[in-house]
C-alpha cells in the first residue's frame, strides 16, 4: 500500500473529480473509482520515487508545527525555496509530510488496520 | 523553477496518467466496462490538468495566463510620454497580442522587442483592446513593467507585460481616513456610556443599599447627565446612615451590594460592549472623565465601608484626590470593570458567585490599600495606594482578558492551516533545536499559485 498523501494535489484532485464525474454518469461504479486511485497511488510514489531527480533548499519561518500520527505538518511564512537557478518567494506554505524512513510504506488511513485475526480456543 | 520551466512536470504528470490509465485497462475490462469509458477518464483527467496552472509548461511558451502581451506602435517613443502613474489592468485571458488604438484612432501593434524594453509608457487616453475583445481604456499614463514572473522571462522576451494600475489608489487612500474617525471616539466614550445606565438602577434601590454609591455630589461636575445627578441626590442623606449601618450590617451590605454592583457590573459592560461595537463618537471627554471619577468614588466608598471604619476624614481626601488622577489611570479604572462585567453577563445563574468574587477583590485590594496608606500622609499615600490597588484590579481582571485571546488563537488555527500553497511530501528527519527548526523532505509535490512544483529532495531551515 502507497501513500495516499498525493490525492491532495492537483493531479489527484483532478483525478478524484473526473472519477466522480463517471460515477455520477453511472459510468463506473465507486469500487472501481477506488480501484482507480489506489493505482494512482502506487503510481505517483514509483513516479517521484523514480523520476524526479532534482534538489531544493528553502528558508523561511516556522508558524506552527504539528505531529500527530507520523505525520508532520507545518505552516512556513516567508519561505525562500532555492534551485540550482532560481529562487520562489511564498508568503504562507502548509508542508504535509509523512514518515519516509517506514520500512513499509502503510497506508495512513490504514495506519490502526487489524492485520491478524484473533484466534479464539474453546475447550470443550 | 524547481523542474517546472522546461515541462518536466508536465512530463511527469502525463506518464503518471499514462501509467495509471494503462494500468487500469485490465482492470475496466474485468469490469465489463468499454474501452470508451477509459478513454473518457483520460481525456477528463488531462483536460484538467490542463485548465490548471499546474502543467503551464506544457502549454505554448508564448501564453501566459496571469499576463497579457501589449503591443504598441513602433514608431513608439518614450521620451514623448510623462511618466505619472502606472495602471494594473487584471489580465485573465490567454492572448498573445493585441492591438492598441492610438491617439489618432488607428489601429497599431508591433512587438515588444523590436527595440524597446521595459518599462513602457502609455499616454493617457490609450485605449487597450486585448485579443478577446475586451477593451482598457487608460486614463492616465501608463508604465507598463515586467511581470515579476516565476520562470525566467529573459529568454522570452516577448512576453509578460503587466500593467500596474494605481487609479483606484487615490480612491483608497482616502478610505483610512475615514476609517480611523469611528475609532478615536471610541476609547472616550467607553468610559462614558458605560456609567449612564446605572444611575437608573440606583434609583430604585433602597437607601440601605446605597452604600456602596459616592455621597459627594458636590464634586460632580454639572456636565454629568442628569441622571447621574438625580442619583447622587439621596447620597448625602446616606452618608451618615453609612456609618451607622456599617459596622452592624457589613455582611448584609455585601449581599445587598452585590445586585447594584452587579446591575453596576453588567450594565457597564454590556454598555462597554455596545459602546466599543457601536463606535460612539458623541461622548466628551469631559463627560468621560466625570463618570469615571464616580465610578472611583463607588469604589473608594465600598472600600471605605469594608474596612474598619476609624477615620471619617479618609471619603473626603479619598474622593477628593479621584479628580487628581490622570485620564490614562481613570480609562485603566473603567477598563477594570468591564471584564469583570463581562463574566457576569456571560453566566446569569452564576452571576451572584461572580459578584461577590468580584467585590472579595474589591475589598481586599481596597483593604490592603487603606491599611497601607495610615500610616503616612492623606494625600500622598491614598492616591498611591489607590493606584496600586487600580493597578492590583487591573492584573486581576486583565487575566481574563488574555484568557480570551486564547480563543480568538483557537479560531484563526482553521485559517491558519486553510492555504492554497501546500507541499505534500516524505521526511526523511526532522530536527530541531531549541527554536531552530531543520527538515529534511523527499519525494514531494509543491502547488503554489496554481502550479505545481516536484522535488527529490528538499532541505530546509526555520524558526520558529
Amino acid at each position: 500500500m502507497a501513500y495516499q498523501l498525493y490525492r491532495n494535489t492537483t493531479l489527484g484532485n483532478s483525478l478524484q473529480e473526473s472519477l466522480d464525474e463517471l460515477i455520477q454518469t453511472q459510468q463506473i461504479t465507486p469500487q472501481l473509482a477506488l480501484q482507480v486511485l489506489l493505482q494512482f497511488d502506487k503510481a505517483i510514489n514509483t513516479a517521484l520515487a523514480n523520476r524526479v531527480r532534482n534538489r531544493v533548499n528553502f528558508r523561511g519561518s516556522l508558524n506552527t508545527y504539528r505531529f500527530c500520527d507520523n505525520v508532520w505538518t507545518f505552516v512556513l511564512n516567508d519561505v525562500e525555496f532555492r534551485e540550482v537557478t532560481d529562487l520562489v518567494k511564498v508568503d504562507k506554505v502548509k508542508i504535509v509530510a509523512c514518515d519516509g524512513k517506514s520500512e513499509s510504506t502503510q497506508n495512513k488511513s490504514d495506519k490502526w488496520s487489524v492485520t491478524q485475526t484473533p484466534q479464539i480456543s474453546v475447550c470443550l | 523553477m524547481l523542474s517546472n520551466n522546461t515541462g518536466p512536470v508536465a512530463k511527469l504528470y502525463l506518464s503518471i496518467i499514462d501509467d495509471v490509465i494503462e494500468s487500469m485497462r485490465e482492470l475496466f475490462l474485468d469490469e465489463g466496462l468499454e474501452d470508451r469509458v477509459l478513454d473518457d477518464l483520460r481525456h477528463l483527467w488531462e483536460s484538467k490538468m490542463m485548465q490548471s496552472k499546474a502543467m503551464e509548461d506544457f502549454r505554448k511558451n508564448n501564453i501566459n495566463s496571469s499576463n497579457f502581451v501589449l503591443q504598441l506602435p513602433a514608431s513608439y517613443s518614450r521620451t514623448d510620454q510623462e511618466l505619472t502613474t502606472s495602471v494594473l489592468i487584471p489580465a485573465s485571458h490567454n492572448i498573445h497580442s493585441f492591438p492598441m488604438k492610438t491617439n489618432s484612432e488607428t489601429l497599431a501593434t508591433f512587438s515588444l522587442p523590436a527595440g524597446l524594453s521595459y518599462p513602457v509608457q502609455i499616454p493617457a487616453g490609450v485605449t487597450l483592446q486585448t485579443a478577446s475583445g475586451q477593451l482598457y481604456k487608460v486614463n492616465v499614463p501608463v508604465v507598463v513593467t515586467q511581470a515579476p514572473a516565476v520562470q525566467p522571462l529573459i529568454s522570452r522576451p516577448t512576453q509578460r507585460v503587466s500593467v500596474e494600475r494605481e487609479a483606484p489608489a487615490p480612491q483608497s487612500s482616502a478610505v483610512p481616513p475615514n476609517t480611523k474617525r469611528p475609532q478615536e471616539g471610541d476609547p472616550p466614550s467607553v468610559p462614558a456610556s458605560s456609567i449612564q445606565p446605572p444611575p437608573n438602577a440606583r434609583i430604585d434601590i433602597p437607601p440601605g443599599q446605597e452604600n456602596s454609591y459616592p455621597p459627594q455630589q458636590p464634586h460632580v461636575p454639572a456636565a454629568e447627565p442628569s441622571q447621574l445627578q438625580g442619583a447622587r441626590s439621596p447620597e448625602p442623606d446616606i452618608k451618615m446612615d453609612e456609618n451607622e449601618q456599617s459596622p452592624q450590617h457589613e455582611p448584609v451590605n455585601l449581599s445587598m451590594n452585590a445586585s447594584p454592583c452587579s446591575q453596576l457590573l453588567e450594565q457597564i459592560s454590556s454598555e462597554e460592549a455596545l459602546a466599543q461595537t457601536a463606535q460612539l463618537k458623541s461622548q466628551d471627554i469631559d463627560d468621560i472623565l466625570k463618570e469615571v471619577i464616580e465610578e472611583e468614588r463607588e469604589k473608594a466608598e465600598r472600600a471605605r465601608i469594608l474596612a474598619p471604619a476609624k477615620n471619617d476624614n479618609k471619603p473626603d481626601p479619598v474622593i477628593g484626590l479621584d479628580l487628581d488622577f490622570n485620564y490614562n489611570e481613570l480609562s485603566d479604572i473603567v477598563q477594570l470593570d468591564g471584564p469583570a462585567g463581562n463574566s457576569d453577563m456571560e453566566e446569569e445563574e452564576g452571576g451572584p458567585l461572580e459578584e461577590n468574587d468580584f467585590l472579595g477583590i474589591i475589598n481586599a485590594e481596597a483593604i490592603k490599600a487603606l491599611q497601607e496608606g495610615e500610616g503616612s500622609s492623606d494625600g500622598n499615600s491614598i492616591s498611591s495606594s489607590s493606584d496600586s490597588e487600580v493597578a492590583e484590579l487591573e492584573e486581576a481582571v486583565e487575566e481574563d482578558p488574555l484568557n480570551s485571546g486564547d480563543d480568538v488563537i483557537e479560531q484563526d488555527i482553521p485559517d491558519l492551516f486553510d492555504t492554497d500553497n501546500v507541499i505534500v511530501c516524505q521526511y526523511d528527519k526532522i530536527h530541531r533545536s531549541k527554536n531552530r527548526w531543520k527538515f529534511h523532505l523527499k519525494d514531494g509535490v509543491m502547488c503554489y499559485g496554481g502550479r505545481d512544483y516536484v522535488f527529490s529532495k528538499a532541505v530546509g531551515e526555520a524558526e520558529w
